[in-house]
Parts: structure tokens; sequence; C-alpha cells
């Protein structure tokens, strides 16, 4: 009993309370509350409290918002940033970035922004951090960090406020780009530091490439990282490397590992910027398999240590579990049913029995570029120990067709368009696992793949929305479905939940769009059909009710 | 087949399917890739299905020239050749059923600049210098961050674009903090100024109260180009004598 209670001492606590602070909930992104109003028992009665329409249908709503000191900060998919009371929906101010006159690599897509150092920073599609004045709404600061025109990159994934800084990635691993991963003070904007995700010349790694390819190399960092404040380490995804499916002109063979330190996890000291460590989870990457999703930091006792651990998906449909002291492989486990470009991983995480796409002929690789998973984020639960994450069972068939590098154009090398796997349609589903043993608990089935963040409580609700426009709730424990509500559109977007006077929210962005769902009516017919929207819908339990 | 061959053989007939056939190829290359269409335009990918929508021609012709703004369709007119852009039309426009003319011989030679010119061009834009790059505070040629006013004057030599006059930075005081500062507006609410601290500049509003403006700076052109020597210098300087206007 005591060692019990000194191992939950040591754990770090990744649970967020009457606010929703962090992109990921807290900084160890757990998407997991500990609040509990609501709960297995009364979630039936859960009722919308209010609805907040943002006029901005581009691309669907693939936000997740910030909630703190009774406000809610929601941006939209072309950098509009709105404050709100979050018990009513009234707007506080409107922040209205100007459209740039610009073609968009991937499309306008924003997944969030964060809150920190009494601003509101938002990262927008053209390649500005600009800081809003929490309160006004006014904008204090704006750094350029990319020229959208030259780069073929944008910003889509939610800042990270660790300490005194702002943390913002980018997309665009699929140009001919060099991703990187800027801190900038909260303070001034000014640009703390720029770590490069492929070495230069003359820097650790640099020889895994051959010739100028580093120059154009992709390993962009599109989505939002982790921080563990004790050990003062920012643990990022890196994505793929470019070119996707070509990777003869870029590996070296050379060195251990290959282009780094793209489709790797990669942890920073977060003050300098500098490399502590890395875990490359798909040397010499040629499915598009990035390893840019979030990393959830979990400490977990194993064989009586307790051990800090970071569990990671990656796009090739694996889920690995790294010690996060040292970027020790510890555990990996597929989360598709349907993975045909490996047989399997080794005791030490090395993928074995890998099939290539060729040119000159399509090659069926499951699962597909989009994803084992998108980037859609799961959640951990500390009362049932599970992981929740959502998966993709879909495949491509690919075929390589070279490329030459042309600074910030598209640089992919083949296609792969969307096919069903063999053994039926395309679908989805919801799992929980132990996320150490990976062994899955229990499985909820989707007719669509499932493109929104999950959400866990303290009250062993799991939320998430579908593509159809049902927002749900499972039981943590079993996976069964309890309540769900017709938010008139899909689901691409995070929900979060927190406390208000006494009460209990739970927001949801509503709104379909996306690249992953233009791919849909190509996959099903009938999806056509399926209207855009942005909308946040709110719900609580009506008035006195327990 | 053999037959499109004979017919392409009679001058007076255009060889549309050889320029439908070349339009094939550079599609594949450069629009059915990755997260872009799917090959030959058919379904299944990210962008929409080309095949069997019924466009018009001149939809197809404008789109790929001009891209969509606010999307992720680029435009390809100075991407393709003007050859290569009416290849890809003509195979598009084949997936549509449509068969198209070649509008008229081809007589335009793109500009080529001097080979000085074209490595300070390279220079210019090198992103491989990050932040220490020109294009971080200079815009030209429609690409860059237009920070500084727009070149207009060009500097003889290396030297002197080093020792150029930055009369007009000035210096900020804020928040207990002194900087370098390029004044975009001062008005009697607000004054927005570029902090040029270390580069990038930041665009910084304050409160007109609560920051004062003095002129001159610690500031100087020649620390911001570290990352280049003068023979570099020298080319970025033949690059801009052939783009800017005087």
């Amino acid at each position: 009993m005591l060692a019990m209670f000194a191992s939950l001492a040591l754990a770090q606590d990744g649970a967020t309370r009457a606010d929703w602070p962090y992109h990921g909930g807290s900084q160890l992104a757990w998407r997991y509350s500990s609040l509990d109003q609501l709960n297995r028992g009364n979630v039936s009665k859960l009722t919308l409290a209010w609805a907040f329409q943002t006029g901005d249908y581009e691309m669907g709503l693939q936000s997740t918002p910030i909630v703190t000191g009774g406000r809610l900060y929601l941006s939209t998919s072309r950098s509009q940033v709105y404050s709100l009371d979050a018990a009513t929906g009234k707007v506080f101010w409107q922040y209205k970035y100007p459209l740039p006159r610009a073609n968009v690599p991937y499309g306008p897509q924003n997944r969030g922004i964060a809150v920190g150092g009494g601003y509101v920073l938002l990262a927008t599609y053209d390649d500005y951090l600009i800081a809003i004045d929490q309160n006004t709404g006014q904008e204090v600061w704006k750094t350029n960090l990319d020229d959208i025109r030259q780069c073929g990159c944008t910003v889509t994934g939610a800042p990270l406020v660790v300490k005194d800084k702002v943390i913002v990635g980018g997309a665009g691993g699929d140009s001919a780009h060099r991703g990187y991963l800027t801190a900038v003070y909260l303070k001034t904007g000014r640009v703390a530091w720029r770590f490069y995700t492929i070495p230069g010349p003359g820097e650790k790694g640099h020889e895994t490439w051959k010739g100028e390819s580093w120059k154009f190399g992709g390993g962009a960092t599109w989505l939002t990282g982790s921080f563990d404040p004790e050990l003062n380490m920012v643990y990022w995804g890196v994505g793929n490397a470019a070119a996707d499916l070509d990777a003869g002109p870029r590996y070296s063979g050379e060195g251990e590992g290959a282009n780094l330190y793209t489709a790797s996890v990669i942890a920073l000291d977060a003050d300098t910027g500098k490399l502590k460590w890395y875990h490359q989870e798909v040397p010499k990457d040629v499915w598009d398999f990035d390893s840019a999703y979030e990393c959830v930091l979990i400490d977990r006792e194993m064989r009586g240590q307790m051990r800090k651990l970071l569990v990671h998906i990656n796009k090739g449909g694996y889920a690995f579990v790294l010690d996060r002291v040292t970027g020790e492989y510890v555990n990996g486990f597929p989360i598709v049913d349907n993975h045909t470009w490996t047989t399997g991983l080794t005791e030490d995480g090395k993928f074995v029995g890998r099939v290539e796409p060729v040119q000159g002929k399509a090659t069926l690789i499951c699962p597909s570029a989009l994803g084992g998973k998108s980037w859609n984020e799961m959640a951990f639960s500390p009362r049932t120990g599970f992981l929740y994450t959502p998966s993709s069972e879909l495949c491509s068939q690919e075929t390589v067709v070279p490329q030459e590098a042309h600074e910030g154009r598209n640089f992919t090398s083949g296609s792969w368009p969307f096919v069903a796997p063999p053994n039926g349609p395309a679908h989805g589903h919801l799992d929980a696992y132990d996320p150490v043993s990976g062994k899955r608990q229990w499985s909820y089935p989707s007719k669509y793949l499932l493109l929104a963040s999950i959400l866990a409580t303290g009250g062993d609700l799991i939320f998430t929305g579908d593509p159809e426009g049902f927002f749900f709730a499972l039981d943590a424990r079993t996976g069964e479905k309890l309540w769900s509500f017709q938010t008139g559109s899909g689901h691409r977007g995070s929900a979060v939940t927190y406390m208000i006077n006494g009460r209990q929210y739970v927001a949801t962005p509503s709104g379909w769009g996306s690249l992953a769902s233009s791919a849909f009516p190509d996959l099903f017919p009938e999806t056509d059909t399926f209207r855009g929207g942005s909308t946040l819908m709110v719900f609580a339990l009506p008035e006195g009710t327990r | 087949m053999r037959f499109a061959a004979l017919l392409c053989l009679v001058p007076a007939i255009v060889c549309a399917q050889d320029m439908i056939a070349r339009g094939g190829e550079i599609f594949a290359k450069t629009c059915a890739t990755g997260y872009c269409h799917a090959p030959k335009g058919g379904p299944g990918s990210t962008a929409p299905r080309l095949a069997g929508r019924g466009f018009a021609e001149e939809y197809i012709s404008q789109t790929i020239r001009r891209g969509i703004l606010g999307t992720s369709m680029p435009g390809f007119a100075t991407v393709l050749n003007r050859g290569e852009l009416f290849a890809v039309t003509a195979y598009v426009a084949s997936l549509n059923g449509i068969t198209v003319r070649d509008p008229a011989p081809e007589g335009e030679t793109e500009k080529k600049l001097p080979a000085d010119a074209e490595r300070g061009r390279k220079l210019f834009f090198d992103s491989v210098r990050g932040f220490g790059r020109c294009a971080t505070c200079h815009q030209v040629d429609g690409i860059g961050i237009s920070v500084a006013t727009p070149i207009a004057k060009i500097p003889a030599d290396a030297s002197a674009l080093r020792q150029l006059a930055v009369s007009d930075v000035k210096t900020a005081s804020a928040d207990g903090d002194s900087f370098p500062a390029l004044v975009v507006s001062q008005g009697k609410i607000q004054t927005k100024v570029y902090d040029l601290t270390s580069p990038p500049p930041v665009l910084r509003t304050f409160a007109s109260a609560s920051v004062s403006l003095k002129d001159g700076s610690g500031w100087r052109h020649t620390n911001v180009l570290g990352a280049y020597n003068d023979a570099d210098l020298g080319a970025i300087l033949a690059y801009l004598r052939e783009v800017v206007k005087p």
C-alpha cells in the first residue's frame, strides 16, 4: 500500500480540472479531464446548452477550443479567432485575420490556438505566429516564420506554450521543404530558437542524407507536441521524408538511422532547443508514414519500477511506447487490422518484411497514406489506465513516379489513391488499449473512418463524433454507447470539457471538411451529400440535474 | 494508335494524340501525386476527380494556369512552359471528352537571368540560411516579406550594401526594454513598429503612451548580412539590377 502511494505521488498528473488550458488538455496531452459531475449514470440527460456558428465553413472545424478563466477561445480553418463566454457563448471579441491572397499548400486548415502569458497565440495558414491580447482581442505582436509563396509550407497545428516561450511547428513535408520547430518568446515575439528536423552540414545525422537532398527533405512538424516540466523536455513528432515514396535520391545508407530525424519522435531541451534524444519509428520511410502525431506522456509501473513513458502512434498503424527520459524503445503494437507494409515489429522495435511501392505498377499498401490513425488525437484515462484511439481501415494503391525537387512544390514522387481493404469496405473503429501491453480492451466499430479526437473524463466517459454528425458518449470501461446527439454536420475537431459555476460543460466542434474528408465520396458515395459546417456545440446537464 | 500516328505526319492537322500523351506524362509527374489528384484524374484521392466532370476547355485552361486562390490548387503558369501547359490542358480536356486545338505556335521564350544574377537570386531567397536570407525582410518579384520599403536604389557594391544608411531605424523603449525599431505607423492610440533586435523582425503594437521613440540606433545593415560573403553580395546586387525597375 505504501509503495502504491509512493508511485502515485511520483506520477505526473496530466488531467485537466475546471479549465482546458492546453491543446491536449494538459502539457502531457492526455485529453482527459478529472471532472465527474457528468458520468455514466446521468449522461443520457445531456442536453444542448448553447451553440456558436463561426461562419467559416472552409475545410471544416478542426480546432480544439481552449478554456480558461471562464472564457472559451476558438480558432477556425481560415485563422479567425473568437473569445466567448464559456457558459453562454456570448462573444467578447473576434480577431479577424486578413486572408492572404495566396495559394495555400494542402488548403487552409487550423487545429487550434494556445493561451499563455496573457495572450492567445495563433499560427496562421500563411506562416505567421501572432499574439493577441487575451482580454481585448488586439494584436500585440506578429512574427513571420516562413514565406508561403516560396516554402510550400503552412501552419496547421496548435502552438504549445512552454514556460516563457511558445513553440510552433509547420506543415509542408510533402513539398520540397525542410521542416523545423520554432520557439518564440511570449513577451516579445522574438525567435528564441529554431530546430531543423533535418541536420545541416556538420551536424550529426546529416550523413544520413544523400547529396543535397537534405535541403528539401520534408520532416514537417505539423501537429502539437508535449512538455514534461520535471525533465524540461519538449517532445514532438516529425513527419515523413520527402520525396515521400522515393527514397533512392535521399537515402545515403550511412550513419545510424535513415533520413534523420524524419518519421521520428524527438525530445528537445525546452530552453535551448538542443536535441536530447530521438527515436526513428520508420527508418527509410517510403509510404508517407509520418510520426507527426501527438505524444502522450504517462507514468506507469513496469516490473516494480516507475517508468516515465511516451505513447505515440505512427501513420503506419503502430503504437510505440518509449522511455521519455532516454528515448529507449519499450513496446510497440498494431492499432489497425489491415497492415500489409510490414510483417511486424521485432522485440527491439524494428520493422521487418517491408513491402515497398515501385515504379510502373500500383502496390496495395495498408494502412493508407492517410494513416492507420489520422491526426485526430487519442486520450488516456488514469482511472481505467486505458488509451483510447480511433483507427482507419483503409488502403492505398501506391505507385512511385520520381519527381525532381523544386522548392515549395509538391514533392511526393508518386500517387496513392485510396481504396478499401482487400477483405471488405473501408471503415473505422475506436479502441481502448492497455498502453503498455497493447492489449485491446474493447472496440467500437464505425461504418466510416472516425476523424474526430477523443475526450476522456473522470466520469468514465469517452466522447467523440463521427462523419455523419453524431456526437456520442461511450462507457470508458466497456465501449457501450450511452448517449448520442445529431449535431448537423460531421466531426473533424476535438471536444473538450470544463466547469463554470459548478456546472460541467462538454464542447465539441461540428463541421465536416479537411483533406481526409475530401476523399470520402469516392470511398463512400452516399457521403457526397455530407454538408460542411463550422459550429461549436456545447452540452450540459439541465440546470439542477445531478 | 497507328491511325493517330499517321495523322500526325500531316502537318496541317494538330497531332492531338501526341499532345494528349505528352500531357498525360506531365500530369502523372506533376498533378497525380500524393495529396493531389489520382492517376488519370480518377477517383480516390484528396483532390477532386477530373475525369468525366463536364469541364469546359476554358475552365480547364484557366485553372491549370492560375490555380484557385485560397485553396491548395496552385497555378502552373510560371511552373510549366507554354507547350507543357497546353499539353496538360489537352490531356485533362480529353478526360472530359473534349478535343482542344493548339491555339498558336510557340513563340514566347522564357527570360533567363545572366549566370551571376541567377546565383544572386538563389542567394537572396536561400532557405538554407533560414532567417539570415535577404527575403526575411525584403520582397522582390513578389516573393519575400516586405518589412523594409521596396528596394529602389541599388548600392554600387558589397561595401556600399553593408554600409547602407539606416537613418529610419529608431530606438524604441517600452516595458523596460529598448530595441532598434522600424516605425510602421504612429497614431494617438497605437504605435506599430518592427522590432529589429534579431531576425526575423517582429511587428509589435504598443499603446502610443507606453512606447517612446528616439532617432538613431545601434542597428546596422551589415549585422544581418553575416550569412553572405562579398562575392555573394556582388551576385545579389547583380540580381537586383536585373529585376528592380528604377
